[in-house]
């Protein structure tokens, strides 16, 4: 157990140190939340909602992105430089490496959600009730769970340069398609009917009902919940596969 | 003296191409083995298989009577290979402390700074910023940090500089003394020399010599007989000297003999005009360069 919560400190004092994950995940979120509520202020209905809608937006692109990209570039760079082999000769167990690095990862969620909240909510005097922000909070948190097994399955490729490469663009994609940067009622009809399958929307659709003092839909988490499944069968095929050499 | 490592009949092919053949050898408690050969003769794929990295495709490894990737293993043994980086934007301090952790009795952080020479300055530094040279001592100590009965190390000192692999092998003759089992590879034979009690050489993923560093050296290293000579050589001239290689470089000529001392008397018996006469005796490494040669030619 002591050895978890060390590796788990240990992982999680690594991704702060890590100046990307500080740029990507902390300031360009709350900058682009700044920009989008009063420089380039969208002509909308009820502003105070949008304020609130946008901010769990962003929270939500954050926490995204550092599941996906941290996570799977940190498996695969290990990998590489031969560090995973390393811990093979140890008493530690496989299992323990990867619980620690997701335990880890969770809890740099835990702060940057906190972060995002605090700076957007001030900007804005946004006003929500606790149980609303707490709420909130914890769907952004859990709800990443599918993008954190998709960090998993990035980490199984074999060049950081490639993994680096489909994360970035995965991350971006499902941002857009998902209606973090934009609500969905601006895109085109299309893309609106396939958001219905990407889970980066049911993942955003959730903190949206609920700062609207309504619950998450069942399908939205039916979804998530089926993407978790299918991301983690095939990141074990593959590190099967790899292994039977 | 007991056996600590058994290797029977271990073999290792990779798509049908067999990189080890039939390896059989024990290894006791407290012995230094170096495990000698060229590149890629399967030293490192041996190591490897020793540590339950690669599964043998014939034979069975046992470590202290123990399949070596169960826990209890794993708990006393010692790893350095190559082309590991350590993990980055840690400090030194922190990954050692981490891994210290793993096992249930690590040595201490003093006794880890002595014996692998890193100073108070790089272990505040993060593992990323280190010089090649510091790097190899962060994994010798994280080698060291369970406290191990075994040490494995695949080319320990590549990248470290003179000073430095001074101080190493010194560490692994203390520990050497305290009883710490250790293999280790190298392309450095006066390594060999310096630490190891005995040495595995293999070629060609087969065991071709096994012995003490002085056992082989004797066996294998040739004396070299030379003198100046203004003769036209003949080959027929040297012939029943009982050399094994006859070189001609100008007046010089230089005979690789087992026995100088037969190949001297017969030499002033043929009564030639010869001068400067030396006898020398050839390193480990030109007797290394003839073995893997002569097997390359076989």
């Amino acid at each position: 157990m002591k050895i978890v919560w060390n590796e788990c400190w240990l992982e999680a004092l690594r991704v702060f140190r890590n100046r990307y994950f500080i740029f990507w995940s902390l300031i360009m979120p709350i900058v682009f939340y700044v920009f989008y509520t009063n420089v380039m202020v969208q002509d909308v209905e009820d502003s105070k909602l949008w304020e609130k809608h946008l901010l769990m937006s962003m929270a939500a692109f954050s926490v995204m992105g550092s599941s996906i990209m941290t996570l799977g570039l940190r498996l695969v760079q290990e990998r590489n430089q031969g560090w995973t082999t390393y811990l093979k000769t140890t008493p530690v167990s496989g299992a323990v490496y990867f619980i620690a690095k997701m335990v880890g990862q969770t809890a740099v969620h835990v702060f940057t959600i906190i972060v995002i909240f605090v700076s957007g909510g001030m900007v804005n005097g946004i006003s929500m009730t606790t149980i609303e922000w707490i709420t909130a909070g914890m769907w952004i948190l859990f709800g990443a769970i599918p993008f954190l097994a998709l960090g998993g399955l990035i980490g199984t490729m074999k060049k950081s340069d490639t993994a680096s490469g489909v994360s970035n663009l995965l991350y971006l994609a499902l941002a857009v398609m998902g209606g973090m940067w934009m609500p969905m009622e601006f895109m085109p009809k299309l893309l609106q009917q396939a958001a219905q399958w990407i889970p980066s929307y049911h993942y955003g659709a959730g903190a949206w009902s609920i700062i609207r003092g309504e619950a998450p839909g069942l399908v939205g988490i039916l979804v998530l919940i089926a993407y978790t499944v299918v991301f983690m069968i095939l990141s074990i095929q593959r590190r099967r596969m790899q292994e039977a050499i | 003296m007991s056996t600590i490592i058994e290797c029977m009949g271990v073999g290792k092919s990779f798509s049908g191409k067999s990189a080890v053949g039939d390896l059989s050898f024990q290894i006791e408690k407290g012995e230094v083995v170096a495990l000698l050969g060229p590149n890629g003769a399967g030293k490192s794929t041996t190591i490897q298989m020793l540590l339950g990295l690669l599964e043998p495709s014939t034979g069975r490894i046992i470590i202290s009577g123990q399949n070596p990737k169960s826990k209890a293993v794993r708990e006393r043994i010692g790893v350095m290979l190559q082309e590991v980086r350590v993990l980055d934007t840690v400090t030194v301090k922190e990954i050692l402390q981490l891994v210290r952790g793993y096992y249930p009795r690590p040595l201490s952080m003093e006794q880890l700074t002595k014996l692998t020479g890193l100073d108070e300055t790089s272990l505040n530094m993060r593992t990323e910023k280190l010089s090649g040279g510091q790097k190899q001592r962060v994994s010798f100590a994280l080698a060291l940090a369970g406290n191990p009965d075994m040490l494995f190390l695949d080319e320990p000192t590549t990248g470290m500089d003179a000073t430095a692999r001074k101080i190493f092998w010194k560490s692994i003759r203390e520990l050497a003394e305290r009883g710490t089992t250790i293999v280790f590879t190298t392309h450095y034979l006066e390594e060999v020399e310096y630490a190891a009690t005995r040495v595995l050489m293999v070629n060609h993923g087969e065991l071709i010599e096994d012995g003490s560093p002085e056992m082989l050296k004797k066996k294998l290293v040739m004396q070299r007989v030379s003198f100046l000579t203004d003769e036209v050589y003949r080959p027929e001239t040297f012939q029943g000297l009982g050399a094994s290689d006859i070189r001609v470089d100008g007046k010089k000529v230089t005979i690789l003999t087992g026995d100088a001392d037969h190949l001297l008397k017969v030499l002033y018996a043929l009564d030639l005009e010869i001068s400067e006469v030396t006898v020398s005796r050839g390193t480990l490494k030109e007797a290394y360069s003839q073995l893997t040669d002569s097997q390359e030619a076989s």
